[in-house]
């Protein structure tokens, strides 16, 4: 514990001197030296790097998000303070803003993959678009999530630069395969087709965020001029980030609600899917080359164990519901009642869960 | 006027106080211990699978007042400790203080041997295999049902499928119409091939859910949250109210394939449930609910838009039809201050009314 708390307070005490230092220049209205890009979001990042392994399992998630929002909280202090330090004013805010919308503009442009740090890797907003980028992150966590590869291994690739070829490799892989090893040909070119379209669909997901991240900006830049209209100036760096969040909300509601957004995404969840399922079919084929039990295999011992539980659990009742009967005829005998007593006894019901439900598809089906 | 009334000076000291309070906070993080959940004493009464059928217990007995034992169907999605979450915010212990008698099914973590139970074996299946053994339990022959989210759905077509089995339904934050122009979750999945998710993943992994439901406020609900969580770092019992949140949050069991299937194809992109032709082993129809029914549905749920739920009047075969509105989100109906005093007491006297 003696070790976590000087880290914590070595940190803050270079923070402290950061900025006396910062505000000793600016008091005397000295130009700052050239300094870091980002030394307070670098700061915090070395330091955390340094304390999270003694941090308890426990929490650390939360942390580690936490941290993440710390370190484009920071950028947004920087880049917000850089522009009052060239002179402040609503001109500084504008260049900055001018600034964000025009790296949403080369992005769409350029079509390239949603990673503002990779595409701008000396950009002044490095960091800062940890606030744009969030629903990216979620899908590349979801993507890692159902591949069979560590991370999304997409990100490997470049779709624009697939973008530019595409048509002859489309062509290349429409090229029908031949020989002794026709069927494996065939798998891989539907296997690097999938791959293309899955591509194809995430760069055009990816520059829908982009244009939707120049959207965004207008609307900022839109509600601070209200603000000051209204004589309601933004007084703290909370605020400011509050207040970009309510926008960026605003903005992501109305465009995901949007027909255009429920195509992007059902083409992007499908693609992947599709490459997914491809994938799975070439590992089938590998296994049942060695002899080993398939995906197909077991998933229709799995389809055929419910189906006798569903038969078992249904007769389970039957019997139970016989028996209750058997139990009442069988009092209304010693008791010389009559049939009709008896019969008042509840009958079987209809079996639970005796056949399956009409969407279900059998493994067999499917697999082909 | 500018738009901006910051000084470098005051920025600087915001900087620094959020320092402080982040050291400090790690301090506090690295003290928070074990987080619990699921915190009223309860029995298991029957198990089955992967489920689990709780009865809850209340340490005063003469406290039960309700003839009719209560049994809470929760949703497939997430798990049912949200409704016991912690002491001053648990759904069930409210409940058992309005006198009520208290039962729980847990669906528990599918595996994928699951991955082919359907609907029908979840609702025709288990679910009526835990209402008879309540049955037997007390020697009655109706219980009375509390659905919540996916859950009251599921508690919906129950109900129309053995009305004789239902004494008083309640629904909580239950979708009947999947299409409401609010719903962007229904939006978002009208164009993804459930077949094709389903045949290539075979069980639907929780995390795939976990983050649908945050895309659908990725900057609240992945930034802004926990820059608001710095606000209370340096209160340990805070810490651990947020981290036992943070817990359930991404505490999402998988779905069987089948049942998810269904679920999307039937309800989200056929909305079968509202405009008929849903079969659950036999054709479903809500004209079949002739019990009387509360449906309480939350005014600001961004999951469950209100709309969804108030679909349901004039739908029922019941003329015993109450709503009750709430003022807050999805979650905050369970476990928000101003809910544990307004929705369980509520629930607990219409059902006494009808005892």
């Amino acid at each position: 514990m003696g070790t976590t708390n000087n880290w914590m307070d070595g940190w803050l005490e270079s923070q402290q001197k950061y900025w006396n230092a910062w505000a000793d220049m600016a008091q005397r209205g000295m130009k700052a030296p050239e300094a870091p890009k980002n030394p307070l979001a670098d700061g915090l990042n070395q330091w955390w790097q340094a304390l999270s392994p003694m941090t308890p399992p426990v929490g650390r998630e939360v942390f580690d998000r936490l941290m993440d929002v710390s370190k484009g909280y920071f950028s947004l202090a920087e880049q917000f303070m850089g522009g009052a330090k060239q002179g402040g004013g609503m001109d500084a805010v504008n260049g900055w803003l001018d600034g964000m919308q025009k790296m949403w503009s080369d992005w769409s442009q350029a079509g390239a993959a949603f990673r503002p740090d990779a595409f701008f890797p000396q950009n002044q907003f490095k960091g800062l678009t940890t606030f744009w980028d969030l629903p990216m992150d979620t899908w590349n966590r979801l993507a890692a999530n159902v591949m069979p590869m560590p991370g999304d291994f997409t990100q490997a690739f470049h779709p624009e630069g697939a973008h530019a070829v595409k048509d002859q490799v489309n062509k290349f892989l429409s090229i029908p395969a031949v020989g002794y090893t026709r069927e494996a040909q065939e798998q891989y070119q539907i296997l690097a087709q999938r791959q293309m379209d899955y591509m194809g669909a995430m760069q055009a997901y990816q520059g829908a965020f982009a244009k939707l991240g120049i959207e965004t900006t207008k609307q900022f830049q839109q509600s601070l001029q209200e603000r000051a209209k209204e004589a309601k100036p933004i007084s703290s760096l909370r605020e400011l980030y509050d207040q970009w969040v309510e926008m960026s909300e605003a903005a992501y509601a109305d465009f995901v609600m949007t027909e255009e957004y429920q195509t992007l995404y059902g083409r992007l969840v499908n693609t992947l899917l599709a490459v997914k399922q491809q994938m799975a079919r070439m590992v089938d084929q590998t296994l049942e080359a060695m002899h080993m039990p398939t995906h197909a295999e077991i998933s229709t011992l799995q389809c055929r164990q419910q189906e006798l539980r569903r038969d078992n659990l249904k007769l389970h009742k039957e019997i139970k519901a016989l028996q209750s009967q058997l139990e009442a005829l069988r009092k209304t005998l010693l008791q010389g009642g009559t049939d009709e007593e008896a019969e008042e006894e509840p009958k079987p019901k209809r079996a639970a869960a005796a056949k399956p439900a009409a969407t279900k598809r059998t493994p067999a089906a499917k697999s082909k | 006027m500018l738009p901006f009334d910051m000084r470098p000076d005051a920025v600087m000291q915001e900087l620094m106080a959020y320092g402080q309070k982040l050291s400090h906070g790690m301090k506090n993080l690295m003290e928070v211990g074990e987080i619990s959940s699921g915190v009223t004493p309860k029995t298991v009464v029957h198990q089955e699978d992967k489920l689990t059928l709780y009865r809850f217990q209340n340490p005063n007995k003469d406290a039960v007042t309700s003839k009719t034992p209560l049994l809470i169907v929760y949703a497939l999605v997430n798990r049912p400790y949200m409704t016991d979450i912690q002491e001053n915010r648990s759904t069930v212990r409210a409940l058992m203080d309005a006198g009520q008698d208290v039962y729980l099914v847990d669906w528990g973590y599918p595996d994928r041997a699951d991955r082919y139970l359907t609907l029908d074996d979840y609702i025709n299946g288990y679910l009526d295999r835990c209402v008879d053994v309540i049955c037997e339990r007390h020697r009655i022959k109706k219980i009375n049902i509390l659905g919540i989210c996916q859950g009251g759905t599921f508690s919906l077509c129950y109900s129309a499928l053995h009305p004789d089995k239902v004494k008083n339904l309640v629904t909580m934050v239950t979708p009947v119409d999947f299409q409401t122009p609010d719903n962007m979750l229904s939006h978002w999945v009208q164009q993804v091939d459930a077949d094709l998710v389903v045949d290539t993943l075979g069980n639907v992994p929780g995390e795939m859910l976990n983050w649908t439901f945050l895309n659908l406020k990725p900057y609240q609900l992945m930034g802004q949250k926990y820059l608001g969580l710095l606000d209370t770092l340096d209160d340990p019992d805070a810490l651990k109210n947020f981290l036992r949140m943070e817990k359930w949050i991404f505490d999402s069991p998988d779905q069987a394939g089948e049942a998810f299937r269904q679920f999307i194809k039937d309800f989200y992109q056929q909305n079968k449930l509202l405009k008929g032709g849903l079969e659950i082993g036999e054709p479903v129809s809500l004209k079949a609910i002739t019990m009387p029914v509360l449906n309480v549905f939350a005014e600001q749920d961004h999951l469950v838009p209100p709309d969804a739920s108030r679909a349901m009047r004039g739908k029922l075969g019941t003329k015993d039809y109450t709503e009750l509105s709430f003022p807050g989100g999805h979650i905050g109906i369970y476990v928000s201050g101003k809910a544990q005093k307004t929705v369980p007491p509520a629930i607990g006297k219409w059902l006494d009314e009808r005892d």
